[in-house]
Formats: C-alpha cells, structure tokens, sequence
C-alpha cells in the first residue's frame, strides 16, 4: 500500500528548492516540445535526459516527468490552431479543435483541451501512485521464469502492434532483439556479435542510441520540411474554461479516464490510440453526434483528457514491473537506470522514499502543466511559428552534445549519429521504432531469464508452463495480443472514419 | 508522385536481413553450450530464423505489388537537405574531437543554416556563436558534464 506520509514528504520534497525549478521547467519545456508539429514527448524526454546528469536523480526525475507529461498535452495545442498534431497522441484533437478555432474559439479549446489533459493526468497519476505499490509488492514472488513470462507478455503486443504494417514491427522488433544481443554473454560471459571490437562488449549504449532513434532521426524528418513549416497567426481569448462548460463534460473526463488507463496500461500502446478510442466512444455515445467535428467541447476534452490520462497507465508497469508502456516511458526507464536506478519490484523494496517523490512529482506534474498551460496559452501558441532553420540544427547538436557526455567517449557520438540516421530511414519506410527499443529492453530481460529459468530447472523448459504465475502471464500474453489487434484495428478504422468527412 | 510504392525498400530491407541472420547463426554456433549457461544459443536462434520467414514473407509481398505506399515521397531539394544534413552530421562526429567542440559547432551550424535556406548572415553567425558558447557554458560549467575535446576547445 501507499505510505501517505512518505507521499507527503514526497510532494514537499518536489516542492522544494532546485526540483520545484526543474519541475517548472520540464513541464514549460514539455509544453514548447510537444506544441511544435513533429516533435514529440519521447524526444523531448530524450534530448533532456543529458541535462539531468548533473542533477540530484529526483531532481533530474521530476523534471523529465514535466516534460512526459507536458509533451503529452502539449501535442493538442498544435492541433487546434494549425490541424497540425504537435504529437501523434493529439491526431484526434484536430477533429473538433481546429473547427472551434476556425469559429474564433481557439482559446476556449485551448482552455478545455489543458484542464481536460490535467483531469486525465491527475486521476492517472493517482491511480499509479495508489496501485503501484500493490503491483510491486506482488512482483517480489517472481522469479526468473516469471520475469521471462513477463517480457514474453511484452514482446508479443509490441511486436504486433507498430504502424501501419504488423510485418515489419516484427522485423523492428527482431532487430532490436539482435541488437540486445550485442555484447558480453549474461551468464556466460564471452563475446557476442562484437566483431571484435573492444567497444562493443557493453553492447550499444542505450542512451546514445535512443538519442539516435527518437531525437536525431526526427532532426532529419524535419529538414524534409524545413521550408515549409506552418505558420500561424491567432488571438486567443476565453482562455479559462467557465465552470458549466466543465461540469457539461464530467461524464466525458469519466469515460476518458477510464480509457487512458486501461490503454495506458497495456504494453505497446499509449496516448495515441487512447486518444481516438476515447474520441470516437464520446461520439457513440452523445446524444449529438453528428455536432462531432464541427468543433465541441466534448470532441476536445475526450481525446485530450484520455491521453494525459494514459501517462500514469503507461508508467505502471514500467516502475513495478521494468516493462516500459510505450516508447516514452522506454526513455525515461533509461533515464532512470543511468541514475542508476533499476526499475522493477526492488525499486519500490530498496528507494521507499524516492518512489513517493516520484508519484508526487507525476501528481504535481500535472498540476503544472495545467497552470503553465493557461497561463502561457499565448506564448506556446506563438512557439508553433519557431524557425525551423535554427531550431533543427539546435537539435542536432543538442542529441549530439547529449550523446557524447553520457560516457565521455567518441563511440557513443558515432552510435547516436548511424542510429540516428537508421531511425530516420525507418521512419521513412513505416518501419516503427518503438518496437525495436522496447524489444532491446524487453530481449535483455527475455533472454537473460529464460536462461535463469533452464539452469534452475536443470534445462527443463516445462519450468516455463508449471509455474502458476508463470502460466497466467502467458496465457494473458496471449490473450492480450489477441485483443490488442481487434483494438488496433478499430481504431485505425475509426481513424479512417473520422478522416473521412460524411 | 504521391501514393509511391515502397517496393525497393522492403526488398532492399528483406535482403539485408538475410546475411545479418546467417551471421547469426554463423556466430552463435561457436559458442560455448555449458548446461550452466543455459542454452546460449536457443533465443538468437529463434529470433533469426523468425526475423528470415519475416524477411521472406516481406519479399514475396513486395514483388507480388502488395508493399505498402509511401505517404510522402522524398524528391529534389527535401532528399539533398536531408543528405547533406547526413553528412554533415557525420563529418561533425568524426572531426569534433580533433578540432574542438566550439570551433566544430560554429562550423556545423553555419553550414546548416546555409543549406536549411537562411541567407540573413548576421543572424546566423550570430546563433553559430551563441549556441555553442551557451552549451559550454551550461554543460562544463553550470552541470560539469565535459563535452568534446580538441585542438581549439
């Protein structure tokens, strides 16, 4: 269970001197990142993550959970003043956001947008702080033919889960299985896939290579369009939302909610399809939907609440479990081992404390960007018109300077650049990169337990299937990637609906 | 142009894969196979031979004409940005730690500028100077984190 006075003393500490700062500033910079088309939560995450270095791991931890949690938002402000999503999660933002600014409501969208966004964080945020505790705790039985069940559980959704084609998420995430590979031997001990080469036996450095494939690669994207960026030019009033203009949407935050954790939770999948489940679930169920997309504050307050609302879903079992819920709790879960802390079970056993300021800084998290957010409505909104021409290359240097000071050394530099440019190539190609990070993750663990669980068993691989526990997540691995694919595809067909006008 | 195929990629991608997972199991089969280390071979064999019937499988729908379209092609001036970016962020690592990070910055971000479309000089030596001179002062001064060295630090 939560221990409320560790909470407390946890939100005093978030509150306090240098992490209260870092919490303002990852979440302002949360914001600018996440409202500026093509760059998104996780790249924010990764490109700050070198930033946090110097900094207490609580300090350098709030701050990366404001940037988490304001990118997230900060995707819809974009949507509605340019229909240009800032991040994937706020496609569904644009269906009613941008009709409302056509009709000169672009601040009252705005507005709703960033209390919804809160509402959704806020109950997340709770929801992990209060379950958590009680997953991490049943996680201590596991062993390793459990925490081999557990990566399978992954490995399956994320695999079958990325873009457009399930086909080449599975070549993604075979890849990244390969690449986890690279290095000393887990258990063994000699050389693997090294090529001889001295700098490989720790394998690729992670943090570089996420640098590379999240940040960098979309340096790249953007040089594509670098000429053509959208500009935009809106007076925003009504900014605060009126009180029955919320109390009109309770049900709405209700239903979105809920579907932000449940998706949330279910590895592979986060804000983005929570986002259009909760948008098209708000249009079946109106009263008026044929009002939906012409611009409405329930068609703004649905998706918006429901992907902040998968951030906390997404973190849970990343903290309990080390089983990162999308491709941005990846990068903070690799943020959180170079300061050297391993999440899984043990976190919550070992760092009682830092475990609490960790749930109050997302609970605070979400507080900040709503305040930011409407108090600085007119300033984010102008960020959209940044100049990509100084803004890419600052970039570029940013993932390159991040990625060199993380270990001091040339090599990392070089595996941040070819992954980069690799990144950039599957982007371009619909090859996803988030299954190829995760299953880097998630090999590790997969392949180093599996082995754990032969030698214990004397290489009887039935230990896998007669352990109970072991047996039930599998079952459930099963289960899970089975109905994540019926998920999926009715999302992408109620994307395809909601793109098509009627 | 819009709507074109990703024929090529797929199968140019497909082909990769086959010698990355022949070398697989070329490697792992001189590994020691001790019952103390538990099978080493087991899961790099495994995901090789499912990363082939991928590869295989996207191969066969790629010359059958069922690969996916690209949603934007890149053509002309975007594919010369992005390659000249490529090689300019190449030619970034490989000489950052001969000439120095600040020399190597202004550099990097000049030439950047220049190929992005910005023309305005003043601005842009202004920002080439700037930048790499606050990203000193933040991360080897305020954080202590050291960046690059090199002959002009």
């Amino acid at each position: 269970m939560v221990d409320l006075a560790l909470l407390l003393k946890g939100f005093g500490t978030v509150l306090s001197g240098y992490n209260f700062i870092a919490l303002i500033l990852g979440s302002f910079m949360g914001i600018i990142v996440g409202a500026i088309p093509g760059l998104t939560a996780t790249m924010g995450i990764a490109l700050l993550v070198p930033f946090t270095f110097g900094m207490s791991p609580i300090t350098g931890i709030v701050m990366l959970l404001g940037i988490y949690t304001g990118g997230i938002y900060g995707g819809g402000i974009a949507s509605i003043l340019i229909k240009t999503p800032g991040t994937p999660a706020a496609v569904a933002t644009t269906f009613d956001g941008y009709p409302m600014a056509q009709k000169g409501l672009a601040g009252k969208a705005i507005g709703i947008a960033t209390v919804a966004s809160g509402i959704g964080g806020t109950f997340t945020a709770l929801c992990l702080t209060f379950f958590a505790p009680i997953l991490a705790n049943f996680a201590l039985r596991f062993s390793a033919p459990e925490y081999f069940a557990l990566a399978v559980f992954g490995l399956s959704v994320v695999v079958t889960l990325a873009g457009r084609s399930p086909l080449k998420g599975l070549i993604s995430g075979g890849l990244g299985l390969l690449i986890a590979m690279v290095g000393l031997d887990p258990m063994g001990g000699f050389p693997r896939f090294t090529f001889g080469r001295i700098e490989l036996t720790g394998g690729f450095s992670f943090v570089p290579m996420l640098i590379g494939l999240f940040a960098l690669s979309e340096g790249f994207r953007q040089m594509e369009t670098i000429l053509t960026a959208p500009r935009v030019k809106t007076v925003l009033k009504d900014i605060i939302p009126k009180f029955r203009e919320l109390t009109a949407c309770t049900v709405t935050f209700v239903r979105s909610c809920i579907i932000g954790l449940i998706v949330g939770i279910t590895p592979a999948i986060g804000a983005e399809t929570s986002s259009l489940i909760s948008y098209a679930e708000a249009k079946r169920t109106s009263k008026h939907p044929e009002k939906f997309g012409t611009g409405i504050l329930e068609g703004v307050a649905a998706p918006q609440c429901a992907e902040n609302a998968s951030t906390g879903g997404d973190m849970l079992p990343m903290l309990t479990l080390g089983i990162p819920g999308d491709a941005a709790t990846a990068v903070l879960m690799g943020a959180l081992t170079i300061h050297n802390l391993q999440p899984g079970p043990l976190l919550f056993r070992d760092h009682q404390e830092l475990v609490h300021q960790i749930f109050g800084g997302m609970i605070l998290a979400n507080f900040m960007f709503v305040i930011l957010g409407l108090f600085f409505a007119r300033f984010f909104a102008r960020v959209i018109n940044i100049d990509r021409r100084y803004l890419v290359p600052l970039i570029f240097i940013a993932c390159m300077v991040g990625a060199y000071s993380i270990n001091n050394v040339m090599y990392d530099l070089v595996t941040c650049v070819c992954f980069g440019f690799i990144g950039y190539l599957m982007m371009r190609y619909d090859y996803p990169v988030s299954p190829m990070v995760l299953a880097q993750i998630l090999g590790a663990m997969m392949e180093s337990n599996f082995r754990r669980s032969l030698v214990m068993s004397s290489g009887d691989p039935l230990i896998l299937v007669t352990r109970p526990i072991a047996l039930t997540i599998l079952i459930l691995a099963v289960f899970a990637t089975v109905t994540a694919i019926r998920r999926q595809r009715r999302t992408f067909q109620a994307q395809a609906s909601m793109e098509t006008p009627t | 142009m819009a709507g074109a195929s990703m024929k090529k990629a797929d199968i140019l991608v497909s082909l990769i894969i086959v010698p990355i997972c022949l070398y697989v199991f070329y490697e792992s089969g001189n590994w020691p196979k001790q019952a103390l280390i538990g099978a080493p071979t087991l899961i790099p064999w495994g995901v090789a031979s499912c990363l082939l019937v991928a590869a295989g499988v996207q191969f066969v729908r790629a010359l059958t004409g069922r690969a996916l379209t690209l949603e934007e092609p890149l053509t002309g001036s975007s594919r010369r940005r992005v390659l000249f970016a490529a090689l300019l962020t190449g030619g970034y690592a490989a000489f950052v730690a001969y000439v120095g990070f600040l020399v190597t910055t202004f550099l990097y971000l000049v030439f950047f500028g220049l190929a992005a479309g910005e023309r305005r000089w003043g601005r842009l030596i202004a920002f080439a100077v700037a930048v790499p001179i606050a990203i000193y002062l933040i991360f080897s001064t305020t954080l202590n984190v050291p960046l690059p060295p090199g002959l002009f630090r």
